[in-house]
C-alpha cells in the first residue's frame, strides 16, 4: 500500500472531519437563545373557565389524598366525569422545579395541569412568568370557605395565583420506644443519638428550626445568623452526629428503625410505618408552611382544573381529604363536621392547632442574602 | 476497488457515527459553553460571558467529594478486580457443562433495575437485619455501629453494582487464553505460581486493563449508590454535579464541573488508547483480527 | 495419605468452583431479597424489613394494580423497545464496516465508539441536558429515545464485532463458490449465523434502557420511566409490588437470554466457530 498517499488522504479526512464539526457546532449554535433561562417574558395569562370534561394532570407530592377507589379523585371522576391522572411526583420544592423549568420556559407544562408547591416556590414560579393568574369567579367554593387567615398571605396577597391545599408543621418525629426524651431541636444534637438522628433538606426548615432552638427569630435573622445556625448543622454533620438529610426518606429510615428521631412534617403518619412513632411540637417552636395549587402555563383543560379547585374546597370532601392525610386544611368547618363523625382527630393538635399550641411557630423564612446562604447550605447537604 | 465500492464502510457507519457525534460530542460543546455563562436562572438568565473563571470555582470547595471519588471508585474497582479475576478463570476453564449457566448468573444482576437491587441493599445492610448482627457477631462492624451510612456501605455498592462490567472483559480475554502456553512454562520447570504470573498475566493484562477502565470510571462518577447507601459525608462529584444541576439549577458551575472531569476521563482513555490500542478496550489484544 | 490430607488436597483442586460458586451466590443475593420480599405481607402495602407478618401472593395477584407504577413499566418498556430496535440496526452495521472493511478514519471512529462506554452517565447525562436546554427542547420521551441510543450504539458494536471476529468466512466462501450473489450469501449464510451475536447485543441495549437511571434523570422532564418511579418511591416507601414486579422482569428476561443462549450454543455447533486463540506478542495469528 501506498503509505505516503494513506497519510496524506489520512491528514486530508481529519481535516475535513474537523471543518465540519466546527461549522455543524457553530451552525447548531446559531439557532439557539442567547440567555437560558431568566424567566418568560410572555404576558401572564388567565385560567380560563367553562365546560368541565375530559382529562386532568395533577401533579402533588406523596401521601396528601387517599388515591383508592373510595377516595377523592374517584368522587371527584364520578360527579364530573373527568378523568383524573393524579400523579404523586413531587418530593422537593427544588427538585420538581428543576425538573420542569426548561419546559416551563418556553410555556409548556408538561401536559400537568395543576402543581402543588410551598408558597416560596409559588412566588418564584409566578415572577419568572410560569403561572397563569386564577379569576376568583370561577371558584366560588373556595372563596366561601377559605380560612380568613390564609385570604391575604404575604406571597400573594389578593391569591391571584394561588389556592391553599393543605397546611402543615416541621417539627420533631420521634421513636418514643428508644429516644422518648426528645422535645427539642437542641436534643437532636446530644452525642447519645449519634447517628441516629435526620434532618430535612430544606433551607428553610433545618437552619430555621435550629436558629429558633437558639433563640433567633428566622423571620429576622441576618445573614450571619443564617449562616452560624448552618456551621451547628455542618459540624453535627462531620463528626456523624447527623446521619443524613433527608426528603421524604426519613418516614422509611423510622419504619425500618435506623433512626430515633428526624426533622419532619407533622401529617406523615400514613407514610411511616412504626407504632412507636409520634410527632412533637419542639419546646423552641416550629416552622408553619402551606402548599398551594397552582395553574401552571400551558396546561391543558384548565376549565377542569378550576373544577377540580373549587370540589375540595367543599366541606364534605375537604373532610375526608384531612381524615386520609391528617394534615391542615384552611376550609372552614371541617372540624365541626370530624366532631359529628366521632373522629379522634377532631381534638388532633396537629391537624387543629390552636393560637397557643403554634405561639412560638414561624413561617417559612428566606434568608436575605439567599444566594449566599443558600450556597453554604448546599455544601453541608453535599457534604 | 471502486469508488462505489470504497465509499461502503462509510455508508455503514454514517448513521451511527452521526448519531454520535449528533448526541455525545455536541452536547460536549454544549457543555462548554454553558460553563462559560454567568447570571442566574431565576433573575434575568445565564448569559454568555466568557466566564473562565467557572472551571476553578467550580473545583474549589468541592475538594473533598473529588478525592472521595477517588478513593470509592478506586477500592471498589481493586474489590472487583480481586473478586473477579479469578471467578472469570473459573468460568473460562473448570466450569465445563455450567459455563454458560454462570456466565448468565454474573450477567443476572443487570436484569433487575440498578435501582431495585441498590434499594435491596439498603434492606439488606439496614440497621436491624440480621446480616448486620452477624457481621457485628464477628465484629467487622462494631457492637454500636452500622453499615448503611458508612464509606464502606457506598464500597461495598459500587462493587457490586459494577462487578459485571469486571468480569466480562476479563472472561472474554481469559477464554481466548491458549492454556498451552501454560503448559509449556510449566514444562520448562516453572511452578503454578510462576506460570500464572509469568505467562498468564501478562498475557491477560488487556483484558484486566480493560476491566479496570470500564470499572472506575462509570463508578467515579457515580451517585446513587452514595445516594441511597451513604449519610452526609459521603457525596461524590457525581451528587455534587446532580445537585448542582437539579437541586440548585447552577448550571454554569454545573457544566464546569462536569466538563473538568470529562476532561479528564478522556485523558486517560486516550492515553490508554495510545498505548494500547482500541481493541484493547473490548478484550482483545489487537483490532486488526478482522480476517 | 490420611483423611485429612485428602480433604485438604481436594479442598485446594477444588478451590476455585467452590469459590466461583460462592461469589456467584453474592451476586444473586439481592435478587433473591428482592424475590422473597415480593411474597411477604406488608400493613400499609409499603415495604418493610422482616417477613414476620407472613406470607402472601396479594401482591402478586395486584402486580399490575397500581396505575402510575403500569404507566411507569410502559413507557420503559416502549422506549427499550425503540431504542433497541434503532441502535441495534445501527450498531450492527457498524460493527460490520469494522470488521470486514479496511478504511482511513477506523481508529477515530473506533474512538469514537468506544469513548461513551467510558464515560460516566452523570457526565453523558448532564451533557445531553446542556444541549436540550440550550435549545430549550422539551424534555420527554423523544430526549430520553434519543439518549437511549446513544449509549447502546457502542454496547451493540463490541457485541457484534466479537461475533463477527470469531466468524468462519470459509461457510461464505463455500456459498459464493456455488453460484450464491453477495446479497444471496448474506441473507442466508452471514445473516443465520450472526444471528446470536445480533440478538445477544440487542438484549443488551434493551436491558440498558430499561435499567438506565442517571441520564433518564436528567432528560426525562416528567415523564417517568420504571427506574425513575421506583426512585420517587422509594423516598417514602415502595409499593410491594414494585419487587413483584422486579422479580418477574428478572425471570422474563432469564427465560429470554436462556434461550438466546440455547440457540446460540446450537448454532456454533453446527457453523463449527470459534474463539480466536491469543498467541503470544510476536507470533502471528493462525487462522
Amino acid at each position: 500500500m501506498d503509505t505516503g498517499g494513506t497519510r496524506a488522504r489520512g491528514a486530508v479526512l481529519a481535516i475535513a472531519s474537523a471543518v465540519a464539526l466546527v461549522a455543524l457546532i457553530l451552525g447548531l449554535a446559531a439557532c439557539g437563545d442567547d440567555t437560558v433561562g431568566g424567566g418568560s417574558s410572555e404576558k401572564v395569562t388567565t385560567a380560563k373557565g367553562g365546560p368541565v370534561s375530559g382529562e386532568l394532570t395533577i401533579s402533588n407530592w406523596p401521601g396528601y389524598i387517599d388515591p383508592g377507589p373510595k377516595g377523592t379523585v374517584a368522587e371527584f371522576e364520578g360527579k364530573t366525569g373527568v378523568s383524573v391522572d393524579y400523579i404523586e411526583d413531587i418530593n422537593s420544592n427544588d427538585g420538581f422545579f428543576g425538573k420542569l423549568q426548561p419546559q416551563l420556559e418556553q410555556g409548556e407544562s408538561g401536559g400537568r395541569s395543576i402543581f402543588v408547591v410551598a408558597d416560596y416556590m409559588a412566588k418564584q414560579m409566578y415572577d419568572l412568568g410560569y403561572l397563569q393568574e386564577i379569576d376568583h369567579a370561577d371558584l366560588p367554593t373556595v372563596f366561601k370557605t377559605l380560612a380568613p387567615s390564609l385570604e391575604s398571605p404575604g406571597f400573594d396577597p389578593e391569591r391571584k395565583f394561588s389556592v391553599p391545599w393543605q397546611g402543615g408543621m416541621t417539627g420533631i418525629w420521634v421513636d418514643t420506644s428508644k429516644a422518648p426524651e426528645i422535645r427539642s431541636v437542641n436534643d437532636l444534637f446530644d452525642p447519645k443519638y449519634r447517628g441516629k438522628v435526620t434532618m430535612l433538606e430544606e433551607l428553610r426548615e433545618t437552619p430555621a428550626l435550629v436558629m429558633l432552638a437558639e433563640g433567633v427569630d428566622p423571620a429576622t435573622a441576618s445573614d450571619e445568623e443564617w449562616l452560624k445556625a448552618i456551621d451547628r448543622i455542618k459540624a453535627a454533620a462531620e463528626s456523624g452526629q447527623i446521619r443524613d438529610f433527608t426528603g421524604n426518606e426519613y418516614t422509611e429510615d423510622l419504619t425500618a428503625g435506623n433512626i430515633v428521631a428526624a426533622i419532619g412534617w407533622s401529617g406523615d403518619a400514613s407514610l411511616i410505618e412504626n407504632k412507636n412513632a409520634e410527632w412533637r411540637m419542639p419546646t423552641e417552636g416550629c416552622t408553619q408552611w402551606s402548599e398551594n395549587m397552582v395553574i401552571p402555563v400551558g396546561a391543558p383543560n384548565t376549565p377542569a382544573a378550576l373544577a377540580w379547585m373549587d370540589f375540595v374546597y367543599r366541606p364534605e370532601v375537604a373532610v375526608d381529604i384531612t381524615e386520609y392525610v391528617e394534615y391542615i386544611s384552611p376550609v372552614q368547618g371541617v372540624k365541626e363536621l370530624l366532631e359529628k363523625r366521632g373522629s379522634p382527630l377532631a381534638e388532633s393538635e396537629i391537624v387543629f392547632p390552636t393560637e397557643e399550641f403554634t405561639s412560638k411557630c414561624t413561617g417559612q423564612n428566606t434568608p436575605p442574602d439567599l444566594e449566599r446562604v443558600n450556597e453554604a447550605w448546599q455544601d453541608v447537604l453535599t457534604g | 476497488m471502486s469508488l462505489k465500492q470504497r465509499l461502503v464502510p462509510y455508508w455503514l457507519l454514517g448513521p451511527g457515527l452521526l448519531w454520535l457525534v449528533v448526541f455525545f460530542i455536541v452536547p460536549m460543546y454544549f457543555m462548554g459553553e454553558l460553563a462559560l455563562r454567568s447570571g442566574s436562572l431565576t433573575s434575568g438568565g445565564f448569559v454568555f460571558s466568557w466566564e473562565w473563571a467557572n472551571f476553578p470555582d467550580s473545583l474549589s470547595g468541592h475538594g473533598d467529594q473529588i478525592l472521595r471519588s477517588f478513593f470509592y471508585a478506586g477500592t471498589a474497582t481493586v474489590l472487583a478486580l480481586l473478586i473477579a479475576y479469578p471467578l472469570a478463570y473459573a468460568i473460562a476453564f473448570r466450569a465445563g457443562r455450567f459455563k454458560l449457566l454462570l456466565l448468565f448468573a454474573v450477567i443476572a444482576p443487570f436484569f433487575t433495575t440498578y435501582l431495585v437491587r441498590t434499594i435491596a441493599w439498603k434492606t439488606i445492610l439496614s440497621d436491624d437485619s440480621p446480616i448486620v448482627s452477624v457481621l457485628q457477631t464477628l465484629t467487622l462492624v462494631p457492637q454500636d455501629g452500622r453499615v448503611l451510612a458508612t464509606s464502606g456501605a457506598v464500597i461495598a455498592g459500587l462493587t457490586y453494582n459494577f462487578l459485571p462490567f469486571m468480569i466480562l472483559p476479563l472472561y472474554a480475554n481469559l477464554e481466548r487464553l491458549d492454556l498451552s502456553l501454560v503448559e509449556a512454562a510449566k514444562d520448562l520447570y516453572s511452578s503454578s505460581r510462576q506460570a500464572f504470573l509469568k505467562v498468564t498475566l501478562p498475557l491477560t493484562m488487556p483484558g484486566i486493563v480493560a476491566g479496570v477502565l470500564l470499572t472506575f470510571i462509570p463508578a467515579f462518577g457515580d451517585y446513587i449508590n452514595a445516594q441511597l447507601l451513604g449519610g452526609t459525608q459521603q457525596a461524590m462529584i457525581g451528587n455534587v454535579i446532580q445537585s448542582l444541576y437539579l437541586n440548585q439549577r447552577d448550571y454554569p458551575e454545573a457544566a464546569a464541573l462536569s466538563f473538568l472531569m470529562m476532561a479528564l476521563i478522556l485523558a486517560v482513555v486516550v492515553l490508554y488508547i495510545r498505548f494500547a490500542g482500541t481493541g484493547a478496550f473490548m478484550g482483545d489484544e489487537d483490532e486488526e483480527t478482522a480476517r | 495419605m490420611s483423611a485429612a490430607t485428602r480433604a485438604w488436597s481436594w479442598l485446594r483442586r477444588n478451590a476455585l468452583p467452590i469459590y466461583a460458586a460462592l461469589a456467584v451466590a453474592y451476586m444473586l443475593i439481592p435478587i433473591v431479597v428482592i424475590a422473597v420480599f415480593s411474597f411477604g405481607e406488608a400493613p400499609k402495602d409499603k415495604l418493610t424489613f422482616g417477613l414476620d407478618e407472613g406470607f402472601t401472593l396479594e401482591y402478586w395477584r395486584t402486580i399490575f394494580s397500581l396505575p402510575q407504577l403500569n404507566d411507569a413499566l410502559m413507557t420503559s418498556l416502549r422506549l427499550a423497545a425503540f431504542s433497541t430496535l434503532i441502535s441495534t440496526a445501527i450498531g450492527t452495521l457498524m460493527a460490520i464496516a469494522l470488521v470486514r472493511h479496511r478504511f482511513l478514519g477506523r481508529r477515530a471512529a473506533n474512538l469514537l465508539i468506544v469513548i461513551p462506554m467510558a464515560t460516566p452517565e452523570v457526565v453523558i447525562g448532564a451533557s445531553l441536558l446542556s444541549m436540550f436546554i440550550y435549545y430549550s427542547f422539551a424534555l420527554g420521551f423523544t430526549t430520553l429515545l434519543l439518549a437511549h441510543v446513544m449509549f447502546s450504539i457502542s454496547f451493540v458494536v463490541v457485541v457484534v464485532r466479537s461475533r463477527l471476529i470469531g466468524f468462519d468466512r470459509n461457510l461464505e466462501e463455500a456459498a459464493a463458490d456455488l453460484g450464491a450473489t453477495p446479497f444471496a450469501t448474506f441473507r442466508t449464510v452471514t445473516l443465520p449465523l450472526l444471528a446470536p451475536g445480533i440478538i445477544a447485543a440487542a438484549l443488551l441495549a434493551f436491558a440498558l434502557s430499561i435499567d438506565d437511571f442517571v441520564i433518564s434523570n436528567f432528560n426525562s422532564g416528567t415523564t417517568v420511566t420504571f427506574p425513575l418511579y421506583v426512585y420517587g418511591v422509594s423516598l417514602r416507601g415502595i409499593p410491594v409490588q414494585v419487587n413483584a414486579l422486579a422479580t418477574l422482569l428478572f425471570v422474563v428476561t432469564a427465560l429470554g437470554v436462556a434461550l438466546v443462549l440455547w440457540q446460540q450454543r446450537r448454532a456454533e455447533r453446527m457453523a463449527a466457530v470459534r474463539p480466536e486463540p491469543v498467541t503470544a506478542p510476536g507470533a502471528t495469528a493462525t487462522t
